[in-house]
């Protein structure tokens, strides 16, 4: 267990050292941000711009800027953020619960509309519900997201006005986002669950459960949905490295203050800070994540333990 | 598992539910603006961008005061002297006015003031440059204060009344530190702020000891939606107030028109655009094709019928606001004969190709672009429009020279001085200005930044739209109006041009 942790460790500092280090050199190909600064200021002078570009250190050569950057992550200083000069790290640690409660409100909505859904189709393979089910789910996939969100915010915010149109403030702002991200995730499980359970149904052990004469619920949940989890769990730990990707969109059109809106804002402004913390998180939380299913595995399946 | 992951979500949403409490109740009094961009940072000292203009004009006051309609009017300083031919400003300032925190405002916060933007503070910003020409400050006595220059500049004045020339508390500063202050800002305004997140929205309440006019509303939030379709939508639930500009696109303008209870309220603003050439290359390298272009597009049609007649027809790189407009000067006209005698005595064959280079993110601006290359077209030149990221237009397609035929600029100074425009797009070497030099327009230019004589000064800025105009270094577009959407309950609203906007006087039913 010991071993298998290092190395997890090792290659998380390696896709970490990867990923920041393409992000980093990539964003400045891109532009100036002392200019960014200062084009609104009116005139402005080489002089000017190079005062602006040392008080924001990027005069600096490309690699001693990373190496201050990659030294501060392991005392969680992210340096300031150009644009205003708060600690990145602040700007984190507001916008970082609120991608994660929308991340997990989304794969919730998900896990509970597609379990089911799933069962229910693969039961009823064939028939009427199945192909409602896998035809609706097709619809479901689609949908491009910020289509969903925009016709979300017209039926609920603007013709019932029932729920508010963006920002987070209260349970009643979580349902239009979660639904827009759970959607179309839903519209991939369903699918997922309903071959994963098929498969299993046709198992041998499926069958000595139902000729022992359990019931058909039983056999559905104890049995056949613990073994057709290992895949759907991997799946699901999957996806949610791509849920945090595709919130960007998500968080602009709800106007959402997590990391999507940061990063957006961060690439806009070319704030070297914001954007190489956001993206470390980013790979932080996915490596995070990957590791947790493969922990998660062991757990489900002994089998694997041993290995 | 899975219910242990659904336990965990459940948790997860719970927690953010019982955090959150519920969505807020409008006091009566509330003002509710969204904006589309948070600064960062409130210290004048650090910005550059018109939103935050939008909130501190609120919080903060200059020496000077420049308001709706444009005229400057005395501020902090209730009177001004200018002496030794410009080199020295005599202010006689407010008394018995306090900053929010109750520190006095006096000679010695006007010193530290600008102390502070011209020394190490200041230097890490990018406010400073358009100060340059303070040297220091000479404290008089307690309300009287010299302010001596390194040279004359005409446009100072005018510059006292915003950004990096806001005066700050001494004291405030001194204890709190300048971490503290560039989310805690303390300045003389009619609004104080109560409190800041970054990203999502500040805070503001009424100051009672204001020294002007008092504010109607007691509170006045902003919250930061930069997302337009987003802005509209709050707007029509009810849940903003006003959407202020650069929010609202053209296209948005009939949404609003059409619902109940909110509506578009305009009002025109130093924002001009237009499609410069590049006169080092290629065929517009002749004159007369630049102006065969210019007849050659009917821009008054694009005006009515992409811009739905909210902006205003331009004769040279400025719109009415600005200092150095001259109503006597006309646009050439739509003349697309003329335009196609032109190009065959430059020798242009029909069919000829060029290229016209804009910014991508701009839906407004697409369409326009798109206009011009169809009147192109009808004129025999095959236009192609490429979009750029702005920023890469920005900061290295037009400063580099590495532009198309004709590129989009869109320009719109809050001085209102066509100095601002004209010095940076025309004069050799600048920034703007990648391909052009022109040895009488560089002296017209540099002449008129050492006269303090306003009149001579107009005259010499005319001269230089004319010459401009005449050589056709660009495509004088339109002057696009500030667009605001405003809702029924907010009284007593006056449209700003600058996004300096003021909100003592508005109240809400």
């Amino acid at each position: 267990m010991a071993g298998f942790l290092i190395k997890r460790f090792l290659q998380a500092v390696f896709v970490i050292v990867a990923v920041t280090l393409v992000v980093s050199f990539a964003i400045r190909l891109t532009g100036d941000p002392a200019l960014m600064l200062a084009q609104g200021a009116g005139s402005i002078t080489e002089d000017d711009l190079a005062r602006i570009r040392e008080a924001l250190g990027v005069n600096k050569p490309f690699f001693v800027q990373y190496a201050d950057f990659f030294i501060g992550i392991f005392t969680l200083d992210f340096g300031r953020s150009f644009l205003g000069g708060t600690p990145v790290i602040d700007l984190i640690k507001s916008a970082l619960p609120a991608t994660l409660m929308l991340a997990f409100a989304s794969m919730f909505v998900s896990i509970v509309v597609s379990i089911p859904l799933g069962i229910k189709a693969a039961v009823s393979r064939g028939k009427w519900a199945d192909q409602f089910i896998r035809i609706i789910s097709l619809v479901g996939l689609s949908f491009p997201n910020f289509w969903l969100a925009i016709m979300l915010v017209l039926l609920f915010s603007i013709t019932f006005q029932l729920l508010p149109p963006s920002g987070m403030d209260g349970f009643a702002s979580f349902l239009m986002p979660a639904l827009t991200m759970g959607i179309i995730l839903t519209a991939t499980n369903v699918r997922l669950v309903r071959t994963s359970m098929l498969e299993t149904m046709q198992s041998q052990y499926i069958m000595v459960a139902r000729a022992k004469g359990l019931s058909e619920t039983t056999v559905l949940y104890k049995h056949a949905l613990r073994n057709c989890a290992i895949p759907l769990i991997t799946y699901f730990g999957l996806q949610f490295g791509g849920l945090l990707g595709g919130i960007v969109v998500v968080e602009r059109v709800f106007n959402w203050p997590g990391l999507g809106t940061l990063a957006f804002d961060a690439v806009g402004g070319r704030d070297y800070p914001v954007l190489q913390a956001v993206i470390t998180v980013l790979s932080l939380l996915i490596v995070g994540v990957n590791l947790l299913v493969d922990i998660a595995y062991g757990l489900i399946d002994p089998r694997i333990r041993t290995e | 598992m899975i219910k242990q992951g659904m336990r965990t979500a459940f948790m997860a949403l719970a927690v953010a539910g019982g955090m959150l409490a519920a969505s807020p109740a409008y006091a009566d009094g509330t003002l509710t603006v969204s904006s589309p961009q948070d600064p960062g940072s409130w210290d004048p000292v650090d910005t550059f961008l018109v939103n935050w203009s939008s909130v501190a004009t609120n919080i903060f006051d200059g020496l000077t005061y420049r308001g709706p309609d444009a005229k400057l009017v005395p501020g902090l300083a209730t009177s001004w002297e200018v002496m030794d031919e410009g080199t020295r400003i005599r202010f006689k300032l407010r008394e018995g006015v306090t900053f929010h925190n109750g520190e006095p405002f006096n000679a010695d916060a006007v010193k530290f003031t600008f102390d502070r933007l011209m020394g190490e503070e200041g230097k890490k910003g990018p406010q400073r440059s358009n100060y340059a020409a303070i040297d220091h400050i000479e404290v008089i006595d307690d309300s009287t204060v010299d302010m001596h220059l390194t040279q004359p500049d005409p446009v100072l004045l005018t510059k006292l009344a915003g950004y990096g020339a806001m005066i700050v508390p001494p004291k405030y500063i001194a204890e709190k530190g300048e971490d503290y202050f560039n989310a805690h800002p303390v300045g003389t305004g009619p609004f104080k702020m109560v409190s800041y997140e970054p990203k999502v929205g500040v805070k503001l309440e009424a100051y009672d000891g204001f020294w002007g006019e008092k504010a109607k509303l007691s509170n006045l939030d902003y919250r930061f939606i930069s997302e337009p379709s987003t802005a509209v939508a709050e707007l029509q639930a009810g849940r903003v107030d006003l959407v202020i500009p650069p929010t609202i696109p053209i296209g948005m303008i009939p949404t609003i028109e059409e619902a109940d209870n909110i509506k578009v309220v305009t009002t025109a603003s130093p924002t001009v655009y237009a499609l410069r050439f590049n006169t080092a290359n290629g065929i517009t390298k002749d004159e007369r094709v630049r102006k065969a272009m210019i007849y050659g597009v009917d821009r008054k049609a694009i005006i009515d019928a992409v811009l739905g007649g909210q902006a205003a027809e331009i004769a040279s790189f400025q719109g009415e606001l600005s200092f150095g407009f001259d109503p006597d000067m006309k646009p050439l006209p739509y003349d697309p004969n003329k335009a196609k005698e032109l190009l065959k005595e430059a020798g242009v064959a029909p069919g000829t190709n060029i290229q016209i280079d804009i910014r991508g993110n701009n839906a407004t601006f697409n369409e326009v672009s798109q206009a011009v290359a169809s009147y192109l077209q009808i004129i025999g030149l095959n236009a192609t429009i490429k979009p750029y990221e702005t920023n890469v237009m920005l900061n290295d397609i037009i400063p580099q020279g590495k532009t198309g035929e004709m590129f989009q600029q869109s320009w719109g100074g809050w001085t209102l001085d066509f100095d601002n425009t004209a010095y940076l797009m025309y004069h050799t070497g600048e920034k703007w200005n990648p391909y052009d030099s022109d040895e009488k327009l560089d002296a017209l230019l540099e002449s008129q930044r050492a006269i303090t004589d306003q009149a001579k000064r107009e005259a010499i800025l005319q001269d230089i739209a004319k010459y401009a105009a005449d050589r056709a270094l660009e495509m004088p577009l339109y002057n696009l109006n500030a667009i605001f959407g405003v809702s029924d309950r907010v009284k007593n609203f006056t449209p700003v041009p600058d996004s300096r906007l003021r909100l003592n006087e508005v109240s809400v039913d």
